[in-house]
């Protein structure tokens, strides 16, 4: 394989402007996909029988391919970044809700009891207790969620929102291989990144984890 | 006082929970809930902080109810201490302990030396304060616990079976704790177990609840050993209900013997006769058993057999003086004061003289309030 130095150093610009949009295409929809996670996660965990068909409806929406859900939001959102971000906030939402539930899930009886008995409210106890306590099985959805929403991300060069994928797609057409190899290794590099990060955030946020199973018990 | 008037808990599915149940919890003493599980003894604790609502009849704090309170409010005003401690993984040890005064609004600094001033007590060391409940054992937490309750200093605590997810030793010494810190703070306390020995312990007033949530018999610890109402009671009790009666016999009134008593420099044909004497010091501290008949001249140069267990004059109970009667090669007793001085001896037929009907009429130890009512459940 041949990889074309200069060509690499000459598109320095083009690769970091390219490598920005692909964050932003890629990670904005996991930011959504927490916001409406979060309460709907909430929720399932107050009413559990609303769990299921949530959980199912947004299997269901993980197994439409992204093509097809392109196609459709084309109709109303055009060939915008709109239309690559809400298929990936859908995507991400396989991973987010079930993480918040077990999050929430993840406070013990004799925690929320104490909770409870020491005078907490129901929203209170909600933010200063039970949500606290999830970040950690929260944090791990996100993990999932940002790396394969990095690497889908790309696809959206079919309608011409890409980010790097626009490389990959470019290189393709002009069997140009060292764009190709530079666009991927990038993506790569990026997924990686961001999983470094938010393992420091977990760390930051959470200092109280390191034995999880031990204190819960 | 919290009062039970008639509470009565039925669940959607008609499983009574509590069945018209009637009692006053005293203020500033330790009401214990025993009985089998399923008894609803939980349950009733539960009602008082509203975590439960009553079926019908009410639950009265100082005779009002306490629906007439929103329960987020009434919460913070009544301690509360549960089985597995149930600590905030994500707080602190001082933040956990400060939870209430935070609710409560205190400034955080006043807040966070509440919390410190509160865990010398319960018997923490300051340092662990920006700990978390992971890196502490199972006794430590259960510590803080007590210190969370305690930290808004509210009149009344409720304790569901605080100490059960302890091993023995932890237990017996977090009890211990426990009723030096009550005597200290006279809270009105409502302590749920379905461990008799622990209720005998530690209970001023002990009310047994049977299942279906049937209280069966309230009464002090000695009544209920002397006098269970029914079979039911007297199998929940178990076994040795007599010799565990005598925890409550005090021995200051025992009249001990000072004849078996040598000083090391008294000759043995002193005690020509005697089948065994203890040998003292100077200072009338116990060197340990003789048989005089073995011994030629003074008893110092005596092979000495250990003194074994001892009991104090007036802070133990006749329990643990018997005790040291059964464990004593000689068969006596050994009374000290304070110091450790030996006042004199008894034989175990002496110690049986002592009145324990458990009638009330006799001076007991309980009644006295210190350390030494704990032996029933120590050694049961």
């Amino acid at each position: 394989m041949d990889i074309d130095w200069s060509w690499i150093a000459d598109h320095r610009d083009t690769l970091t402007e390219h490598a920005l949009i692909h964050l932003r295409l890629a990670l904005l929809p996991v930011l959504f996909g927490l916001l409406i996670s979060l309460p709907l996660g909430v929720l399932c965990r107050r009413w559990g029988w609303l769990y299921p068909p949530a959980l199912t409806i947004a299997n269901v929406l993980y197994a439409v391919p992204s093509l097809a859900l392109f196609m459709i939001f084309i109709q109303y959102t055009g060939l915008t970044a709109s239309t690559v971000m809400i298929p990936l906030t859908l995507y991400s939402l396989s991973v987010l809700i079930p993480n918040v539930v077990d999050g929430l899930a993840s406070v013990s009886e004799p925690v929320r009891q104490a909770a409870i008995a020491m005078g907490f409210g129901t929203l209170r106890r909600l933010m200063q207790v039970e949500l606290p306590i999830a970040v950690p099985i929260v944090i791990a959805g996100t993990r999932v969620a940002a790396v394969s929403s990095i690497s889908l991300v790309a696809v959206g060069q079919l309608i011409g929102q890409g980010g790097l994928g626009y490389d990959i797609i470019r290189g393709y057409q002009l069997q140009f291989q060292t764009q190709i190899v530079a666009a991927t290794v990038l993506i790569v590099l990026l997924a990686l990144v961001t999983d470094a990060i938010l393992v420091t955030v977990q760390r930051l946020l959470t200092p109280w984890a390191r034995a999880r199973g031990k204190a819960a018990s | 006082m919290i009062t039970f008037e008639g509470v009565t808990k039925r669940y959607p599915g008609g499983t009574v929970a509590l069945d018209d149940v009637s009692l006053d919890c005293p203020d500033g003493r330790i009401t214990v809930f025993v009985g089998t599980s399923g008894g609803g003894k939980t349950t009733a604790l539960r009602t008082i902080n509203r975590m439960v609502e009553p079926t019908s009849g009410r639950v009265l704090i100082d005779g009002q109810d306490v629906r007439e309170q929103r329960p987020a409010e009434l919460r913070r005003g009544i301690g509360y201490v549960i089985q597995h401690a149930g600590l905030f993984p994500h707080r602190t040890i001082e933040d956990n302990i400060a939870t209430v005064p935070y609710l409560l609004r205190w400034n955080k600094k006043k807040a966070r030396e509440r919390a410190l001033e509160l865990m010398e007590r319960v018997g923490l060391e300051r340092s662990m304060a920006k700990r978390y409940p992971f890196q502490m054992s199972g006794g430590q937490q259960q510590r803080v616990g007590v210190a969370r309750a305690l930290a808004a200093d509210p009149p009344i605590m409720l304790m569901d079976e605080p100490f059960s997810a302890v091993d023995p030793v932890v237990r017996a010494e977090l009890q211990d704790e426990f009723l030096r810190l009550q005597d200290e703070l006279h809270k009105t306390i409502v302590f749920v177990t379905h461990d008799i020995d622990e209720a005998i312990k530690l209970g001023d007033k002990i009310a047994v609840f049977q299942t279906g949530g049937k209280l069966v018999q309230v009464d002090s610890p000695e009544n209920l050993l002397a006098h269970p109402a029914d079979d039911f009671v007297a199998g929940f009790i178990g076994q040795n209900r007599g010799i565990r009666t005598l925890s409550f016999a005090g021995t200051s009134d025992l009249r001990l013997s000072d004849d078996a008593v040598r000083p090391a420099t008294a000759d043995a044909a002193d005690a020509a006769g005697l089948d065994w004497v203890l040998v003292v010091d100077e200072g009338r501290r116990p060197l340990g058993w003789t048989r005089p008949a073995q011994v030629a001249g003074a008893l110092s140069t005596a092979p000495l057999a250990p003194v074994g267990a001892t009991f104090r004059v007036g802070a133990d109970s006749v329990r643990v003086a018997l005790d040291a009667a059964v464990l004593s090669p000689a068969g006596l007793a050994v009374g000290v004061d304070e110091a450790g001085a030996v006042i004199g001896t008894a034989a175990g037929t002496d110690l049986l003289a002592v009145p324990t009907h458990g009638d009330g009429t006799h001076d007991t130890v309980a009644a006295e309030g210190d350390d030494a009512r704990g032996d029933g459940g120590g050694a049961g």
